[in-house]
């Protein structure tokens, strides 16, 4: 049984191939993302490496893991976040329906039309409800019939019956879970394929955390969902494929993440492969 | 991949709640193989018809897929679900009904495998009368106790404690019977194996309190037991 | 076991006695400095609040004291305002847009050009005056013109305008620019359309304070040629005078009477300066973001 600090690349690769995975059957699925050994390094320090996977069209699919193990800087490689930040240097393909999404002449504003993005602490604008829905569609272009697109993207995060009748009221003055809720919202109304969620619901009462996770059971009929979580048994309740990431340390100490299993939730938390996965899942991590 | 992964895949919605009736539903689906397979087992019993003693041996097949695709459907709950308080209870609730029906059919297939033993040998009529007496006893059991659990009747639940009291006395005297049986060997042979029968139809009675025991413990969140093993025999 | 009541106490007058020489000494300070303060404006008000009247507003300068008035400074100082708010705003808030959003910190003009907005902002505004006197009216030509005077105004609050425009901006959350990009927005669509709006209750606030020191400095107008004795309305291409210096140059004459009306003169400054930074203050609180 390999241990944390001896494993290798070759390793986890050969784990990962040797077995029979349960992925949704060939019939189930299309693939949107097809990430080849990816690798992320902050100003030289290797922070996510050789990470391949697929991501599958209208399933939930979740990244968890220990903090510092790169699940959200893998997130935000899908949307060219990750693009902000200056030092930031990605290797290795993410293949976006067969396109290179790094490929020398894509557009990050075309990428983000396609693949939203909801982050863990709700950032509405300070506007007006209406005008943080339609910020969206009015920088790319898309006015027309902006009224129906609102009340569309409103209508699909649960929200519309709370805020039809105060549409120029400012978001601020909602709650933490209907901010949120505003946020999804604010994503939608580009109608985007992909939601990628950054812990949504980490900083809400679970009263608003069940809101959102039904809400991404309803939005996976629509559209592909990414979600990074620390809570695991919202990736078990909520996610039909899961995927655990953990750290590696260099022979320097250095901690780089890395993709240790990804496979059907059920599997991952009633019978996971690795053992460092059933470490994390159980509780005996760290 | 179980019932509840492939919906899944499929994009459905299973929500929780319709996942845990879905798991009742199977169960009391499972129950009522198992009535027919102790029904057949006593009606070969009765009528020694060796080949539908062999239909119900291979009528068990059916009880164990059920068997274990309520047993996945379990395990996918609690990993996935959590389930805490009365979803707690119901789930473990579920697991030990399952388990108990498994082994009541079991027991008939047993009896089923003796009727085929036995059945060129001399018999008893009495006995296999009151074999049917204690059978369809059972088979009563049985459904009070599963229509107990869908109900959450407690009274219908501890009411089979009672029920039970007549299979037990029965059996009792199946022995007695068995060594008043005289000294034909072929009857004697009869006589042993028949022990075993009502064996069986008395654990089948048992099993069915059981069920009665986990509607009290999924109602109440107490576990106990309706009887109390060193009762004195009457 | 209940604690004794008498452990609660505290242990000695030590810790508390010094506290309260502290806090006296704080008490002091302040009056010392706001009852030395209040005792000049008190002065200046009580010699000059009778001649504040429509002449003073209202008549040109005159040697005869009691029909002197300010009109032309006052109209100067006015025009001088709105010329360095249409200067330094656009100015300070694109410098401070560059360097806060488009800059790359490691490039070393970059970091030249923060270091120097601090220094700029200690310089003595005598400086700027002979900087004006040197470039503005002799190099170009442009001679002793009021937009001489606006210009070098701006030079002088522009680093101002930029500090106060960047901590407007800098206050606006990463949160709320990471969000646009994600919905698509380019740069300049974050900029104008989330981080502007946002930013603005800060940058109208710390150029209405820019404003209103600019039009209380006296040395750099000298030095650019705020005449003495103006009795025609000023334009921006013409000769001026601005209101301190009208105050100044009265103070001057030898007249009592003069005395009088440049106390006058300041209480009509104290209340433009006044008003402006009241506005100021009105409008900080009005639109102060709770994020």
């Amino acid at each position: 049984m390999v241990t944390a600090t001896s494993v290798t690349m070759a390793d986890v690769s050969i784990n990962l191939a040797e077995r029979e995975q349960q992925l949704p059957p060939k019939e189930f699925r299309e693939v949107v993302f097809d990430v080849n050994d990816l690798g992320v390094s902050y100003n030289g320090n290797q922070a996510l490496q050789g990470v391949s996977l697929e991501i599958y069209r209208n399933f939930v699919t979740a990244f968890i893991g220990p903090s510092g193990c790169g699940k959200s800087t893998f997130i935000r490689c899908f949307n060219h976040l990750n693009a902000l930040i200056p030092g930031a240097v990605v290797e290795g393909t993410i293949l976006y329906h067969g396109e290179d999404l790094y490929g020398a002449h894509v557009d990050p504003v075309e990428v983000r039309k396609r693949i939203g993005m909801v982050f863990q602490k709700p950032n509405p604008f300070p506007k007006s409800i209406y005008d943080n829905v339609a910020f969206g569609p009015r920088v790319l272009g898309m006015t027309d019939g902006l009224d129906e697109r609102v009340e569309r993207a409103l209508e699909q995060a649960a929200l519309w019956d709370e805020v039809k009748d105060r549409l120029k009221a400012s978001a601020l003055s909602l709650s933490g879970g209907q901010q949120q809720r505003l946020c999804i919202a604010r994503c939608l109304a580009v109608e985007p394929e992909v939601i990628l969620m950054d812990e949504p619901a980490s900083a809400l009462d679970p009263i608003a955390t069940t809101r959102i996770e039904d809400l991404m059971h309803d939005l996976k009929r629509d559209y592909t969902i990414v979600v990074v979580t620390h809570n695991m048994q919202q990736a078990a309740r909520v996610a039909d494929l899961t995927a655990f990431f953990s750290i590696t340390r260099g022979a320097e100490g250095q901690r780089t993440g890395i993709l240790v299993e990804y496979d059907a939730t059920s599997k991952i938390f009633t019978q996971p492969f690795d053992k460092r996965t059933e470490d994390y899942v159980t509780g005996r991590f760290g | 991949m179980s019932r509840a992964d492939s919906a899944s895949f499929r994009g459905l919605r299973v929500s929780f709640q319709e996942e845990l009736e879905a798991l009742q539903a199977n169960l009391q689906e499972e129950s009522e193989l198992v009535l027919r397979s102790l029904r057949g087992s006593l009606n070969a019993l009765q009528q020694r018809d060796v080949e539908l003693a062999d239909e119900v041996i291979a009528f068990d097949d059916e009880v164990d897929e059920r068997y274990l695709a309520i047993g996945q459907g379990i395990e996918q709950l609690l990993a996935r679900q959590t389930p805490v308080a009365v979803d707690l209870r119901l789930v473990l609730a579920v697991l030990h009904i399952n388990l108990g029906l498994e082994r009541m059919a079991d027991l008939c297939v047993t009896i089923a495998k003796l009727t085929k033993l036995t059945a060129e040998l001399e018999h008893d009529a009495t006995m296999v009368e009151a074999f049917e007496e204690m059978g369809s006893r059972a088979e009563e059991m049985t459904r009070v106790a599963m229509r107990s659990f869908a109900e959450r009747d407690l009274a219908g639940a501890e009411s089979l404690v009672d029920l039970d009291e007549m299979i037990d006395r029965a059996n009792r005297r199946v022995v007695k019977h068995v060594l008043e049986l005289g000294n034909d060997p072929e009857l004697r042979e009869w006589g042993l194996r028949m022990i075993i029968v009502s064996r069986c139809l008395e654990r089948v009675g048992d099993h069915a309190v059981d069920i009665g025991e986990q509607t009290a413990y999924l109602v109440t969140g107490e576990f106990r037991e309706f009887t109390d093993a060193s009762r004195p025999d009457e | 076991m209940s604690v004794s009541a008498g452990r609660l106490r505290s242990d000695g007058p030590r810790g508390r006695w010094s506290g309260r020489a502290f806090y006296g000494f704080l008490l002091f300070s302040l009056v010392i400095g706001f009852s030395t303060l209040g005792a000049l404006v008190l002065q200046v008000v009580l010699k000059g609040y009778k001649w504040v009247d429509l002449v003073l507003l209202f008549e040109p300068p005159s040697a005869e004291p009691l029909i002197a008035g300010a009109e032309p400074a006052i109209l100067a100082t006015i025009y001088l305002g709105v010329l360095l708010l249409l200067f330094t705003v656009p100015l300070g808030v694109g410098t401070a847009i560059y360097l806060e959003e488009y800059a790359d910190r490691d490039r070393w003009y970059n970091r030249l050009l923060e270091v120097n907005i601090q220094n700029l902002a200690a310089v003595p505004s005598i400086v700027y005056g002979i900087l004006g006197l040197a470039f503005l009216v002799r190099g170009i030509g442009l001679g002793r013109v009021l937009l001489a005077g606006a210009m070098i105004l701006t030079l002088l609050v522009l680093p101002t305008v930029i500090i106060a425009a960047r901590e407007a901006i800098r206050a606006v959350p990463d949160s709320i620019r990471q969000a646009a990009y994600a919905l698509g927005a380019t740069k300049w669509q974050v900029v104008w359309r989330q981080v502007l709006p946002a930013a603005t209750p800060g940058i109208a606030t710390g150029s209405i304070l820019a404003l209103s020191r600019g039009l209380g400095e006296t040395a750099p107008l000298l030095l650019v040629g705020a005449l003495t004795y103006v009795s025609f309305n000023p334009t921006i291409l013409g000769e001026f005078t601005a209101l301190p210096v009208q105050i100044y140059q009265w103070v001057a004459r030898p007249q009592e009477e003069f005395r009088v009306l440049a106390a006058s003169g300041i209480i009509v400054l104290l209340a433009i300066l006044l008003t402006l930074n009241a506005f100021a203050i009105w409008l900080r609180n009005r639109y102060e973001r709770r994020w």
